[in-house]
């Protein structure tokens, strides 16, 4: 027997016994039972060193962490034996364009394609939804259901009761953001999509109300800061390794730049910045931003000038035309807006946590050192007014006069250099509408009662469109409606239809009626929570069992430079997984338009000779594919750092931002036009529902947030054991909370609110304010028989309850009580 | 305590019994010799008996705590500086003489006198094993092992439950005796129970100043005590109070018992039970000791 | 005799994110339960009623990547039974599984806990230095996987040149019981292992 039937027979009998246990709990204990599963790998190793030669092959790591880095795989007889770090010498790294070294996350990817719980082939449920029963059946049966399914939805209740779901898990996206089966849903007559996302709704869509778009210096920019203000921002452990931010604020930390972080966590960016840390109360940032505003003006300390010349609606001269009196930022912040209240530090400092004088010398530190970046991330936006907090971040980049100039930033995230590459070609979709990604349960349960006004649900999608902030031009197709509610749902590679969605005992309910949602169609490589809730489950690739290629930039947090990978496909599928591009000239064929979907394109070279084709359109010097295959890696040698609308800066008329002014909108007519008091047109302090002043907390005290988490990307790599070894799950809460509780670092706590249960290990700390809790996110809910859910997933506590404007999660505003158990 | 502490607990509990048995059986030997004729034979083979068969099982026991016993043999050239080579050394050594001097006893092989030679020298490896197990434990980076207390508690403990057990071995001799030989089997008796107080004192003259010595080092030795009289006060409690109820208060009776004629049903009774105690509260002692130790550092 | 190897680590570019000890488990295929390298978490501060606001008084955290540490005077080989560890001429201390009996001795006197026992193999394992990549001429994977270059290797006596002596960040324990082969960079908070100041956090690692 060689080494490689050793290793496909040791994962048939691990995953066989894991398929008669099915079931939730059983399934969680089944990965237990099989902690020594990982070791088919070893000794796969051990083996397989008899025979062969080894290579070592570049992979990218490219998941949805908003980063991505290069990883090289050794390999021997078609079994993975270790990640290496990028590969490209050491002598060959520059300041400008460092090697992008994987995080832990990266380094644990051959326990993720060799995990126990892998897909092996394709299941159908056979209990009811949510049962966790299911069978195995061949693809061409899965196929065959699926797309007669496909056709009989379609004749009864159209196109627009198809739904292509948000996901990041596993798709073969094109390197710009496409992907192969919107092209087969598009063609097959349209389907519903989305837009915006769960992590940065609100950003995406309320950031264009005050600077017309999506613009940060580019991070590697941040070593030319004296001071960098981070507002909520951990990016040491959202984008940990690569070229991404971490490693920009690490290397400016290193230089002497100070960090100064607020948030309510003393977080990884904290430590590892040795910043100052002010601890501040969940959801009151823009409370501190209005108070420093306000010393700021008091103290005479803010660029007049540029507040004159570069902005709309910062005090009375400035407000745009048809704008009412005292609606301006500075009447807001005086007293003399619509509260009357005076924005003093001492009113912050009852709200926020933050002694008044703190706030007042941190008003005075940012508004007298140069160049000081100021920074938001999107954390403190996942929350109930999201929104307010991404438009008043820039007014203190304005006031202090660093936006637009290097070592500044104008407010936003760091942005960074991108390799543009073709992508996978997308026929326009034939069905003009689609929903904020959040409202999809809404989508489900009441489709055709959706509104433009009330659920801005918008003109067509082809899925993240982050930068797409028309609310407004929806508005103005007031009649848009869905003609059926969602009645198939295509999930490729996403955990959200359980574990990454909000309120996951709602959502169960809404899906456990098959009557309604008929058809869940789930492309994964290992079971998750949502495969549980499919009706068909589809074994796809990893990254390591495709060639593909993948670009630098992510979510675009990184240096002036760029680079592209060759993603080798390094082993052969495992079992019967099948890559995407199969999957869906599969379903094309049996559709009817196989000759029209693959459009000439007989491999899956042919694919991507088209996104090489696309940059060498504007790379002269990119090789071919051939060349790049050999070469693996492709990276532009990294320029100058990138500063954000420095054009604007230096002539704001010639140069005018995207905004209906032009200037940066403290004041937008466009908001003010929408008189909804939760959208105001200057960003204001709203207090929360489920915040810090919400009487509910007589009931449940702590506030609980459900941050990122270093040991997965989200939900992925959930299932890596030694990454939940590395970084067990827990929650955090402050030493002086946990003694009034009795609990003690390490004990076994229950987590509870009207929404649900959670048993969790309590992790005691003083790197946490007292009255905040939190849950990372992303462990897969694995209910008990009572509906406990055992491993701490968030989202068992988090609440169904939208932003206003951008409809998105409000991951982080919860209130919860918390019991020794 | 995980199952290969719970082996280690086993194996030395049952290494002191066999070995404090031994030790005592021969002290017992020489006085009961002095009577003559088959007396000591009659009273000393029973328990010798067990000797063999205890370490057995300590043995036995000990394979668990290892994870690859196969490798054992590996140990032997290093008790030039191992201390757990020696004890594995000696351990063997001592099986094997035990084995030896039961069966010329059993068979009456060989002449009283080299009988009684091997005899002895079985009881100094008993010794020696005792004293070896011990100084296993005094290892730099565990304060809470590493005292004098270690050898010592090892050593008094060993002799204490072979006191008692022999003790106990006496009264289940004692309806085959004759009238003339009851008197000099009391006054064993006797021996036995003052000795096994006399070895209670120094137990209870050791621990407070070993407690005083942890108290004072700070770090890992205050982690062990704290948990001594913190998680595990309770057992930490008992465990004094069976020893002192065993060793003490029902030795104390043991010996104004076998003062009186016709009290065998009572000596029994109070034999018996001090030596249960007894072996209980060392093995809680021995349980407190595995439970609560703490290294140096991480 | 070849130069004693030593690890090095950076306190202030350690964000406690523990690629190494991934690293070291993807190069080793270690299971759940044996960590050739850990990553301490330790903490310290308090939070204070200051006029009825709570604040944070010298609330702080940093990381010690921490592995076998070669050390010149390795306790573990002074009380193994079988002589199973060895110090290789360049200090790497080695554990052979052949002539492990699985007493864990060495791991009850080891301050590190460095040798952890594999329950697999049944034997005591621990970090080799990764001996075969550095006999290579390769760096050891923990010392290549840092994202933030926060850790080097070589031989001590240049370690030291480059970057100081310290070997002695709480919660490690004093260095002269086994004159560890290692240097740290303590950052401007890091405690001595006898400041006694915070409390170690991740007890997963213990």
């Amino acid at each position: 027997m060689t080494q490689n039937n050793f290793l496909t027979k040791a994962l048939n009998d691990t995953v066989m016994t894991r398929r008669s246990f099915l079931k939730w709990s059983a399934a969680i204990g089944g990965t237990a039972a099989l902690a020594g599963g990982v070791d088919y790998g070893l000794k796969a190793i051990e083996g397989a060193a008899a025979a062969g030669e080894e290579q070592t092959l570049t992979v990218g790591c490219y998941h949805n962490c908003g980063g991505r880095c290069i990883l090289a795989t050794k390999v021997k007889d078609g079994t993975l034996l270790r990640i290496v770090p990028d590969p490209t010498p050491v002598e060959e790294e520059t300041p400008e364009s460092p090697r992008a070294i994987p995080c832990l996350r990266g380094r644990a990817q051959i326990r993720r394609v060799y995990a126990p719980d892998r897909l092996k082939y394709p299941l159908k449920r056979v209990g009811k939804r949510g049962e966790g029963k299911f069978e195995r059946i061949s693809w061409e049966e899965a196929l065959d259901t699926i797309a007669s399914e496909m056709k009989r939805i379609k004749d009864t209740y159209g196109n627009e009761a198809f739904y292509f779901n948000y996901a990041w898990g596993v798709t073969w996206n094109g390197p710009d953001g496409s992907s192969i089966i919107q092209r087969m849903l598009s063609m097959f007559g349209g389907y519903v999509g989305y837009y915006g996302t769960y992590s940065e709704a609100a950003y995406g869509v309320a950031m264009p109300y005050i600077t017309g778009g999506y613009v940060g210096n580019s991070a590697d920019d941040i070593v030319n800061s004296k001071l960098v203000l981070l507002l909520g921002d951990n990016s040491l452990v959202t984008r940990a390794g690569g070229d991404n931010g971490g490693y920009w604020y690490m290397k400016a930390a290193e230089q002497g730049t100070k960090f100064i972080v607020v948030d309510p966590i003393m977080t990884e960016t904290v430590a590892a910045t040795q910043a100052e840390w002010i601890p501040i109360n969940p959801g009151t940032d823009v409370a501190l931003i209005a108070a420093m505003a306000y010393v700021m003006v008091k103290e005479n300390l803010y660029d007049k000038e540029f507040m004159a010349t570069h902005t709309a609606g910062f005090d009375e001269n400035t407000l745009p035309e048809g704008a009412p009196r005292n609606s301006s930022y500075m009447a807001y912040i005086m007293g003399k807006g619509y509260d009357k209240v005076e924005k003093t530090p001492e009113w912050a400092a009852v709200i926020t946590g933050i002694p008044a004088e703190r706030i007042a010398n941190l008003a005075r530190e940012i508004a007298s050192i140069k160049p000081c970046a100021i920074i938001q991330c999107w954390g403190p936006q996942r929350r109930a007014y999201g929104e307010q907090f991404v438009r008043a971040v820039p007014i203190l980049a304005a006031m202090t006069g660093n936006f637009g100039i290097p070592g500044g930033n104008t407010g936003q995230l760091p942005g960074g250099g991108y390799c543009p590459m073709g992508g996978i070609p997308v026929p326009p979709n034939p069905v003009q509408v689609s929903i904020p990604c959040f409202m999809w349960p809404d989508f489900v349960t009441r489709g055709t009662d959706m509104t433009v006004e009330k659920d801005y649900i918008r003109g067509a999608s082809t899925g993240w469109s982050a930068t797409a902030g028309d609310t407004t031009t929806a508005q103005e197709n007031k009649n848009l409606r869905l003609k059926s509610n969602m009645k198939f749902m295509w999930n490729h590679g996403g955990n959200c239809i359980i574990n990454q969605h909000a309120d996951v005992n709602y959502t169960r309910k809404v899906l456990e009626d098959d009557s309604k949602l008929e058809m869940i169609v789930t492309v994964e490589v290992g079971m998750t929570p949502s495969t549980m809730y499919s009706d068909i489950i589809l074994p796809g690739t990893t990254g390591f069992e495709v060639d593909n290629i993948i670009t630098g930039e992510g979510h675009g947090i990184k240096g002036n430079h760029a680079w592209a990978m060759y993603n080798h496909k390094v082993i052969e599928p495992m079992f019967e997984a099948k890559d995407d591009v199969w999957i869906a000239e599969q379903l094309a064929d049996r559709l009817g338009f196989g000759e029209d979907f693959r459009d000439g394109h007989l491999t899956r070279d042919d694919w991507m000779k088209d996104m090489v084709a696309g940059a060498q359109s504007s790379l002269p010097d990119f090789p071919s594919l051939e060349e790049f295959k050999e070469k693996g890696i492709y990276k532009t040698k990294g320029g100058k750092p990138f500063v954000g609308f420095e054009a604007f800066r230096a002539d704001p008329v010639a140069n005018p931002l995207g905004t209906a002014t032009g200037k940066i909108e403290i004041y937008s007519p466009v908001l003010a036009n929408l008189k909804n008091e939760e959208i105001p047109p200057i960003p204001t302090y709203i207090p929360e529902w489920e915040g810090v002043s919400d009487p509910l907390r007589e009931k449940y005290p702590l506030m609980m947030m459900t941050t990122h988490w270093v040991a997965r990307s989200h939900s992925t790599f959930e299932n890596v054991d030694i990454l939940r070894e590395a970084h067990p799950q827990c929650i955090w809460i402050n030493t002086l909370d946990a003694e009034a509780r009795g609990v003690k670092n390490g004990d076994m706590v229950k987590v509870y609110n009207d929404r649900g249960v959670v048993h969790i290990p309590a992790y005691v700390t003083n790197r946490i304010r007292p009255g905040t809790t939190n849950i990372p996110q992303g462990a897969h809910y694995t209910p008990n028989a009572d509906g406990v859910d055992t491993r701490g997933c968030g989202n068992t506590l988090t609440n169904y309850r939208p932003t206003p404007m951008a409809k998105g999660f409000t991951a982080h505003t919860n209130l919860v009580q918390v019991e020794k158990l | 305590m995980d199952t290969r502490e719970w082996a280690l607990l086993a194996f030395t509990i049952l290494g002191q019994t066999a070995a404090g048995l031994m030790i005592v059986l021969m002290i017992v030997r020489a006085y009961l010799a002095r009577a003559g004729g088959d007396l000591a034979d009659r009273l000393t083979n029973r328990p010798l008996f067990l000797v063999v068969p205890l370490m057995a099982l300590a043995l036995l026991a000990s394979l668990f705590h290892l994870g690859s016993p196969l490798n054992i043999a590996r140990a032997v050239p290093n008790i030039g500086y191992s201390w757990l080579s020696r004890e594995v050394v000696i351990a063997v050594a001592f099986v094997i003489f035990a084995a030896l001097y039961t069966y010329l006893q059993w068979r009456k092989v060989g002449s009283e006198s080299l009988r009684t030679a091997i005899g002895w020298i079985t009881a100094l490896l008993a010794l020696a094993y005792i004293y070896a197990m011990g100084m296993v434990y005094m290892i730099a980076t565990q304060p809470a092992w590493n005292t004098l207390a270690t050898p010592v508690t090892f050593i008094v403990g060993s002799l204490l439950i072979g006191s008692l057990g022999m003790a106990a071995a006496l009264v289940m001799g004692h309806a085959g005796l004759k009238k003339t030989e009851t008197p000099i089997v009391n006054n064993v008796l006797q021996g036995l129970a003052i000795s096994a107080i006399v070895l209670l004192g120094i137990e209870f003259v050791v621990l407070p100043l070993y407690l005083a010595y942890l108290a004072t080092q700070g770090g890992a030795a205050l982690q062990s005590l704290n948990m001594m009289i913190g998680l595990y006060g309770f057992v930490f409690f008992l465990r004094l109070l069976t020893l002192f109820v065993g060793a003490g208060v029902l030795a104390a009776y043991l010996y104004r018992n076998a003062a009186v004629a016709d009290k065998e049903q009572t000596l029994a009774t109070l034999a018996y039970s001090a030596f249960a105690l007894a072996l209980i509260g060392e093995a809680m002692g021995r349980f407190i000791f595995y439970a609560t130790h703490y290294r140096i550092g991480l | 005799m070849a130069k004693q190897l030593a690890f090095y680590v950076d306190i202030n570019k350690c964000s406690g994110c523990k690629a190494c000890q991934i690293a070291c488990k993807d190069r080793s295929n270690l299971p759940v339960g044996v960590r050739w390298r850990k990553v301490f978490q330790y903490e310290g501060g308090e939070w204070v009623d200051q006029n009825g606001q709570m604040i944070p008084s010298s609330v702080y955290t940093y990381s010690v990547s921490s592995a076998c540490m070669h050390c010149k005077k390795p306790i573990c080989m002074d009380v193994c039974p079988t002589s199973a560890i060895s110090k290789r001429n360049d200090g790497i201390v080695l554990i052979n599984a052949d002539m492990c009996i699985g007493c864990r001795y060495c791991s009850w006197a080891c301050p590190y806990g460095a040798p952890q026992f594999n329950e697999e193999l049944n034997v005591m394992t621990k970090c080799d230095m990764c001996q075969d990549l550095v006999d290579k001429g390769e760096r050891p994977a923990c010392v290549e996987s840092c994202p933030y270059r926060a850790m080097d290797f070589g031989p001590l006596d240049e370690i030291r040149e480059k970057y100081g002596t310290f070997a002695d960040p709480a919660p490690l324990p004093d260095p002269a019981i086994t004159e560890p082969a290692v240097v740290y960079k303590p950052n401007k908070i890091t405690k001595s292992s006898r400041s006694g100041d915070g409390r170690l956090m991740n007890l997963e690692e213990l």
